[in-house]
């Protein structure tokens, strides 16, 4: 049986995309906000499946995030929770710059979240 | 193995409504055959074809890829096998280059592009390719295509011009040649019994769109961590896929030139044995990173390493493959050094990578990429200068009323090169 994760994300073209076939937990929150929300599950023994600083577009550069952690909570992974807790520190040293982001940029940044955390989900269903 | 890359030393460009050519260090380009070239895609609607020299004030922006234009001319496989040429093992035999000139590709594929190119000012001090002749190809695609055919369209576009471009260095003769030889591992044991072994570890960018690299056409996201020819590399093997935060990306240029082999290959016998390069990738999926480093580690103790140099390409979440790496290649005994960039904060002063361990206790950078420039206007802008308005390591109007750009110099392509292809670095 193929490992049970959940879809964390801020990021609705994510939702779309992936509602009707994975388990996507979505909410219309801040980028840091959503690493905070990881963080939180991960201290819970849920395990982290993929990297929160994916991508080259910085943190607060581009408004959405999307992580990989496992349904079922196990033991909490120390190195895990060190990932997680310098995604948040690095996420912090940049500020956001655009908050006036026309909807043409918001829907190619989502493109490329989803893009990226596409990759992600098709490693762990090995497809 | 034995490369031998022949250069052909371009000292200008020039257009012409004749025939295309190369003479007397003169690339003369007729426009009208990049164009009809381009436009055999019919993903593409539209082609413009300009030059940029250095000194002249020019910026071109949103950068997509730059490329050396090559062709081979003796021996197996072509250039860019996987893509142009088929994928016959490349590295041996005759490539002819014109060294001096660079196909330089750019066109809107998402709205937050980055990938900064000054010809002149402060900003040509912070990329390499203000140094070189450029063939700019700007080009628009059909209305309605996606973002990945998009992508497609114009790194295939960019890697047919510098291909017809190295067509007309075929001929010439070349005004030096460079030979290059690797022997395999039995032999260079016997050679140099005494040196350290030393193999280079390349970190290969492979998270998506915008974000991957390939080689031998296969994505390398797809692939386990292998061993190369370091001839393969020099010789096309490896292509760029991605432009995103430009600064510390590998254009295929940089793959063609990879400094850290040509540097390797002049300490070998002397120094050092070099004994083989790794490639290896940045996926997402934490399970990948453990794999991938895992082989990493496996590959350079198999090679009988006394020591690995190790690359990266990015920031971020290959900060975590990064330093997997370096933690298990330690592991065995081997010792690192790691090349990487900084983003430490725009005065410098915060953590400069998203992960650490103790034994990542030798590292090079390539400089910090929140370091803030100001731009002065330039009077031609090749490709589409609102990204640069907008985003672009930049913040929300960072264009002043006379034209000056501030920006992070993480929009400037090349500018902290993480294989040490620019200047930038720290002591």
């Amino acid at each position: 049986m193929a490992l049970e994760f959940i879809v964390i994300t801020n990021n609705p073209l994510v939702q779309e995309k992936f509602a009707d076939e994975l388990n996507v937990d979505y909410e219309d929150i801040p980028f840091r906000d959503v690493l905070c929300k990881v963080r939180d599950l991960i201290h819970k023994g849920h395990r982290l499946l993929t990297h929160p600083l994916s991508g080259s577009v910085k943190p607060h550069e581009t408004p959405y995030k999307s992580v990989l952690v496992t349904t079922k909570p196990s033991t909490m992974d120390l190195g895990e929770v060190s990932i997680i807790e310098n995604a948040i520190i690095t996420a912090d040293k940049f500020a956001e710059k655009f908050p006036n982001m026309p909807q043409s940029v918001k829907e190619d940044f989502q493109l490329i979240d989803c893009t990226l955390i596409t990759s992600g989900i098709d490693a762990v269903l090995r497809r | 193995m034995k490369l031998e890359l022949g250069n052909i030393i371009i000292n200008d460009i020039q257009f012409t409504n004749e025939g295309s050519k190369v003479e007397n260090g003169v690339l003369t380009v007729n426009p009208e055959q990049i164009k009809s070239l381009v436009l055999e895609d019919s993903n593409i609607e539209s082609c413009e074809v300009f030059i940029a020299r250095p000194g002249e004030s020019v910026r071109i922006t949103p950068v997509k890829d730059v490329i050396e234009p090559r062709v081979k001319v003796e021996g197996p496989g072509g250039i860019f096998p996987g893509w142009i040429a088929k994928v016959d093992t490349v590295g041996s035999g005759r490539t002819n280059v014109l060294k001096g000139a660079a196909v330089v590709t750019t066109g809107k594929i998402v709205g937050f592009q980055e990938g900064i190119i000054d010809m002149t000012g402060p900003g040509a001090d912070y990329t390499p390719f203000s140094k070189t002749y450029n063939l700019v190809v700007k080009m628009e695609p059909v209305e309605g295509l996606k973002q990945h055919d998009h992508e497609y369209a114009l790194r295939i576009a960019g890697f047919k011009v510098a291909c017809f471009l190295g067509e007309l260095g075929r001929a010439v003769t070349p005004d030096e040649i460079e030979t290059f030889e690797f022997d395999n591992l039995v032999e260079s044991a016997k050679k140099y019994p005494d040196l350290p072994r030393v193999a280079y570890v390349q970190m290969l960018q492979s998270q998506g769109l915008l974000h991957d690299t390939y080689v031998y056409g296969v994505d390398a996201k797809r692939t386990l961590t292998t061993i190369i020819n370091p001839l393969e590399t020099m010789d096309g093997a490896i292509v760029s896929g991605n432009c995103v935060s430009s600064c510390d990306k590998n254009p295929t240029y940089v793959h063609l030139n990879n400094k850290v082999i040509r540097e390797l290959f002049k300490a070998h016998g002397k120094t050092l044995n070099f004994v083989g390069h790794i490639i290896t990738n940045e996926n997402v999926y934490l399970a990948d990173k453990e794999r991938s480093s895992n082989w990493s580690a496996k590959l350079a103790e198999y090679l009988g390493c006394d020591g690995v140099i190790i690359s990266q390409e990015g920031f971020g979440n290959p900060d975590t493959d990064l330093i997997m790496n370096t933690k298990k290649i330690e592991a065995k005994g081997i010792k690192t050094v790691i090349i990487t960039d900084e983003y430490a904060g725009r005065d410098g002063k915060s953590q400069s990578l998203a992960d650490a361990d103790p034994s990542a206790n030798a590292v090079v950078t390539g400089g910090n990429a929140n370091q803030v420039i100001v731009l002065p206007p330039m009077e031609t802008v090749y490709g589409h200068l609102h990204f640069v308005d907008t985003i672009a390591g930049g913040s929300a109007n960072n264009i002043d009323a006379h034209g000056n750009i501030t920006v992070e110099i993480q929009a400037i392509t090349g500018a902290t090169n993480e294989t040490g292809f620019h200047n930038l670095s720290a002591r």
